[in-house]
This record gives C-alpha cells, sequence and structure tokens, in this order.
C-alpha cells in the first residue's frame, strides 16, 4: 500500500493536527446556541475529529505490516527479529 | 462545574496531549508513548465527540435555541401574547410546559426515535432557512400531532372530564379530530399579527 511508504510519525502528526483542528472547532460551537452550531459541531468537527481516530488507527495496521515487510528473509525460518 | 465545563477540560486536556503529540511523535516508540497515543488520539478525541453530541442535543432542546432562528422570531414572540386564547403563549406563560424546553415539549414526537428525527427535520430547515427560501407561513409538515397534546393532557381530569372532550375522546386519541382544529383551540401561534397584539411583560 502506497501508505505504508510513510513513517508512522507521519501518520501521528496527521492525526494530530486533524483531531486538534476538531476539537477547536466543538470549543466554538460550545460558545454559540444556534442551530448552525449544532451544525458546525456535527459536520466539521466530528468530521475532523472522526478521521483523525481513523487515520490513527490506520497507522497501527500499517505500522505492524511494514515492520512485517521489513523483517526480512529470516521472518521464514523462523528467526524472527522481535518487531519494537 | 456543570456538564459544558467539564466538556470543555475534556477538550482543553486532549488539545494539551495531541499537542505533546503533535510536536514528538517520536516518544510513540516507548511503551507509555503509545499509551499516551491511545489515550490522546483515540479515546480523548471519541469522548469528545460523545459529549459534545450530548451536550448539543440538550442545548438544541432549549427555547433559546429555537428562536434564534430569523424566520422563528415571531414565534418566540407569540408565547408573549397577553391573550388567553392563544395556546402557545398560555402554555409558556403559566408554565404548562417548562418555559426554558417551550418549543421542544410541544414539537418533539417523544418517541424513542423522537430527538434523533427532530434532528433530522431541523438540518432540513437549516437548509431551508440558508440555502433556500423559507415560506412565508410555517407549517409543520404532516400536520400537527394530537399525541403530542395528549402526553401531558391524557389522563387529566380537566381534559377527561371537560363535556366537550367526552363525545369526541376516540377521535381525539385517534388524531381523527385535531385539537387544534377550527372552533376548537385553533389560535396557537398566529405569528404573522403578532406585531399587532398586546404583549405581556413579565414582572411589569
Amino acid at each position: 500500500m502506497k501508505f505504508g511508504g510513510l513513517g508512522i510519525q507521519t501518520f501521528i502528526r496527521i492525526a494530530s493536527v486533524l483531531i486538534i483542528l476538531g476539537v477547536a472547532v466543538e470549543l466554538v460551537s460550545l460558545r454559540w446556541v444556534h442551530p448552525l452550531a449544532f451544525v458546525l459541531f456535527a459536520f466539521v468537527a466530528v468530521s475532523l475529529i472522526g478521521l483523525g481516530i481513523l487515520i490513527y488507527l490506520a497507522s497501527l495496521v500499517l505500522a505492524v505490516s511494514t515492520t512485517g515487510d521489513n523483517l526480512g528473509p529470516n521472518a521464514k525460518t523462523g528467526n524472527q527479529a522481535v518487531p519494537r | 462545574m456543570g456538564s459544558t465545563g467539564i466538556l470543555v477540560a475534556l477538550i482543553v486536556v486532549t488539545i494539551v496531549l495531541t499537542t505533546v503529540l503533535l510536536v514528538r511523535p517520536a516518544i510513540t516508540a516507548g511503551t507509555t508513548g503509545k499509551i499516551l497515543a491511545f489515550v490522546a488520539l483515540c479515546v480523548l478525541p471519541a469522548l469528545c465527540i460523545e459529549a459534545g453530541m450530548s451536550t448539543h442535543m440538550q442545548r438544541s432542546e432549549q427555547t433559546q435555541f429555537c428562536v434564534s432562528c430569523h424566520s422563528m422570531t415571531t414565534h418566540g414572540q407569540s408565547l408573549y401574547v397577553d391573550d388567553p386564547t392563544y395556546l402557545a403563549a398560555q402554555h409558556f406563560q403559566n408554565h404548562r410546559v417548562s418555559p426554558d424546553m417551550a418549543c421542544y415539549a410541544c414539537h418533539t414526537d417523544y418517541t424513542i426515535y423522537g430527538p434523533f428525527k427532530d434532528k433530522l427535520q431541523g438540518v432540513k430547515r437549516i437548509y431551508i432557512q440558508y440555502l433556500s427560501t423559507p415560506p412565508a407561513n410555517i407549517h409543520i409538515s404532516g400536520g400537527y400531532s394530537n399525541l403530542q397534546c395528549l402526553h401531558c393532557h391524557a389522563g387529566a381530569r380537566n381534559f377527561e372530564e371537560n363535556p366537550v372532550h367526552q363525545p369526541m375522546m376516540d377521535s381525539l386519541t385517534t388524531n381523527q379530530v385535531s385539537c387544534i382544529s377550527s372552533g376548537c383551540h385553533d389560535t396557537v401561534h398566529n405569528a404573522s399579527a403578532v406585531g399587532q397584539l398586546k404583549m405581556w411583560r413579565p414582572g411589569q
């Protein structure tokens, strides 16, 4: 997978930025009692936070597969390096 | 500290922890860093969404929320009409419904998915308000259901023993005759005439 080329740290940075933006939008929406505040929360904040969580979870899966790819020939012989 | 205060504190903690990960993502190499990342990037944001949704749902039940839309301004003013025949005004002014939740009390359908359906309707109305043209006279699609009245009035002595209600009780409970039909409780908001009516000013 193309994304596998990206390091886990890049994924964590992207997820962090999205989550910070999302919760900041949520904070703004809480200052305002208006139907648009609900729309701002439900459509913008939840999307940003949700995407951030998904990217973080994806990073866990991709990081494992990347580690597996890097095990090299020893992986097939049973002398596996313990992934850190 | 109220629920909003707790939510704000949760958001601040999330921002602080996530900023740490943004600045130093390398700390996730260790076990503590991994736990921190899971909490900051998964647990806390999920809690922020859940608590935010709950707070916004509670806020959307407030009268202040409903009348903040331009189209609803006259409906909000109609709650202060100084005339006992105005149904909404009498319920609001005499605290037959909670004044803070006056709109919600009479306009939700009290089913398990009622608040969710109300929210979907609300999003549709926001679309009409901002991206389309709101109608001059606002009507409830599908009409007003008696079940919303009966949620409180069913079983009440002054409702059940009322000589006008008694002969038509079956028609009322099955929604065949509307409570707000002509000749009955037919003056509800009359929002278009609010400008010409005497208004009640609390405390005066």
